[in-house]
């Protein structure tokens, strides 16, 4: 608790110093996780996100145990880990669709799926494997539906959802297709297009959920550089659900690692590297040193 | 006076003019006689809701549903015909939506996902009325004629109180769909997106099912509940092939139904050839049609660039 009302920053260099001490000292053991909390630009900046004790049990299975998370707004957070790692249970617990088993989840002070959320959350999963594939609708319907909720969906879209429409295909540089079939598109716009649905229902904090899966460089490029525009010029607050760890490290504000819970929480610019996270994970050297290589007899 | 009624008497003048243009022998009489004309309007009115449901249908991956709850309105008939009512189609309706909410409660609480939950409500009902109507009936069973009507469809033989029920399903189905087709698209292309942005997905499903029972049900007189899918999904799968916007796909939908139908009626009429069975028929060789047609052009363009 004391630890709890300690003034952020300082409490981050207390942080950062017992880290620099345990590295010292040589006894960085996968067990105890370094946390070094990210000093926040703005102090004032209000929670959008907080999971307290959060435990997760899938069919018999214990997926997340014991998770605390507390995201500001404005933040970029990236949570990355292997396969299997409970990165998607995560996120669907946060929205609410999964039901937590211990522990509170608490968005802008609201319970997932309250009422007062509507339209304030956006959640963009991997498009191409996510659409369904009988699909027939242009760039400019899709992103239309992002704009439908509990008031307005018996009604034809007004001039105001029209122009959200209009803005968040520009956003993401989609308006020459946006007369266009989805189906049409390569992976890269359809992610883009999906984007721009969560755009236009103006939601102020967006879950990604492993957008950068099968597109090439430069489209993974530029989907990167337009969630950094989203986080810096809108004042989005962002989760980003990745297993890409390079990609997150030169995008995110702050790096969360997830396996069998929280084994790294800080600035993406401190996040360990190859041999660090290989003792943070446990892993153990399999190769011994070098032998010679015998030349094989000849039969 | 039911809503079938009215309607008829709303259109009746406008089919009487259109009766002397008609080509054939036989098939002006669907514009003339007032028998006949319940048959068409019947016929026009379930296309235009089942091309707009089939739509969603296909893109929900459910195509099979229809036929799901043809088959359940089958066990109602059944138990109805033995029950002796004057209309089994109502018992058709009142099986047909039990299932289809029992089928969505399985599908959405993820106990059978897909098609699993259709094909035990289609082969448990089916097998129900199989087996009331043997017990009950036995051997000396004389309602064989009005089952087959049910299984095969009987579009020449539509009772007043047929068309009330069919216009009336089809009306308000049609309002309501129109009415949510937003949301419904959304829950379709992602429920939990759609969810979040607060579409109360769930109750949209439960209604989009019971939408569906009813809908199936009233095309069971006209088409028959074998052949229920040939105005459901293929007037849908024609229009995805030609269209390139939800809102064209609609619209073409409309087209490939209505042309189905009419020119199905107007075969059958003509050759004495089962009105269902030659609509389902003229729908599928239309589907052929366009998807060759297709190919061929695109075929011709790419050697064009080349």
């Amino acid at each position: 608790m004391a630890k709890q009302q300690m003034n952020p920053t300082a409490r981050f260099f207390e942080q950062l110093d017992s880290a620099v001490q345990k590295k010292r000292e040589g006894n960085l053991i996968s067990t105890n996780p370094i946390t070094i909390n990210f000093p926040p630009r703005n102090l004032n900046r209000s929670t959008a996100l907080e999971v307290s004790n959060l435990t997760v049990i899938r069919s018999g299975k214990t997926i997340l145990e014991d998770i605390n998370l507390e995201i500001k707004t404005g933040d970029f957070v990236a949570i990355v880990g292997p396969n299997g790692s409970g990165k998607s249970t995560l996120a669907l617990s946060i929205l609410g669709f999964l039901k937590a088993h211990n522990g509170t989840i608490k968005i802008f002070e609201e319970k997932p799926l309250s009422k007062k959320l509507n339209g304030r959350i956006g959640w963009v999963p991997q498009a191409a494997a996510n659409l369904p594939k009988d699909l027939k609708v242009t760039v400019e319907e899709l992103v239309m539906l992002g704009t439908v909720d509990a008031k307005n969906m018996f009604f034809r879209p007004n001039a105001e959802r029209k122009s959200r429409v209009k803005k968040a295909i520009e956003k993401v540089g989609l308006e020459p297709y946006s007369k266009t079939d989805i189906s049409k598109l390569s992976g890269g716009q359809k992610q883009r297009a999906v984007i721009a649905k969560a755009i236009a229902s103006d939601a102020e904090f967006i879950i990604f959920d492993e957008p950068l899966v099968g597109i090439d460089k430069e489209t993974r490029n530029s989907l990167l550089k337009l969630l950094d525009n989203l986080c810096h010029d809108e004042g989005k607050t962002i989760l980003m659900i990745s297993h890409d760890i390079t990609a997150m490290r030169q995008t995110a504000h702050r790096m969360v690692y997830l396996e069998e819970g929280i084994r790294y929480d800080g600035p993406s610019s401190s996040f360990p590297d190859f041999s660090l996270l290989a003792a943070i994970r446990g892993i153990v050297q399999v190769h011994d040193a070098p032998k010679e290589v015998k030349p094989k007899e000849e039969e | 006076m039911g809503l079938g009624v009215i309607i008829l008497e709303l259109v009746a003048p406008l089919l009487e003019l259109l009766a002397p243009l008609m080509p054939g022998d036989t098939f002006p009489a669907f514009f003339k006689l007032e028998m006949a004309q319940r048959s068409l309007i019947a016929a026009i009115m379930v296309t235009i809701v089942a091309g707009f449901l089939g739509l969603f249908l296909i893109m929900k991956n459910q195509a099979l549903m229809g036929d799901g709850i043809a088959h359940v309105s089958f066990g109602g008939i059944a138990v109805g015909v033995v029950l002796g009512a004057s209309s089994p189609l109502w018992y058709a309706l009142l099986f047909a939506i039990i299932a289809s909410i029992c089928i969505n409660e399985l599908q959405s609480r993820e106990i059978l996902t897909g098609d699993a939950s259709i094909a035990i409500f289609l082969t448990g009902t089916l097998a129900l009325g199989l087996f009331i109507l043997k017990v009950w009936e036995g051997d000396e069973f004389t309602g064989v004629a009005e089952i087959h009507s049910y299984l095969f469809g009987n579009l020449l033989l539509m009772p007043e109180e047929s068309l009330d029920l069919i216009a009336l399903v089809c009306v308000v189905s049609l309002i309501l769909l129109a009415a949510m087709r937003n949301a419904l698209l959304a829950t379709t292309i992602d429920p939990f997106a759609a969810r979040i942005q607060g579409i109360p997905v769930r109750r949209i499903e439960l209604l989009f099912s019971i939408i569906t029972a009813a809908v199936v049900v009233s095309m069971v007189k006209v088409i028959g509940a074998l052949l229920v899918t040939a105005l459901l999904v293929t007037p849908a799968a024609t229009a995805k092939q030609i269209s390139s916007s939800f809102k064209s796909c609609v619209f073409m939908t409309q087209v490939v139904g209505l042309i189905s139908v009419i020119s199905g009626i107007y075969v059958s009429a003509e050759m004495n050839s089962g009105t269902g069975s030659t609509i389902a028929l003229v729908a599928a060789i239309i589907f052929v049609i366009v998807l060759t047609s297709k190919s061929a052009f695109n075929l011709v363009i790419k050697k064009h660039e080349n």
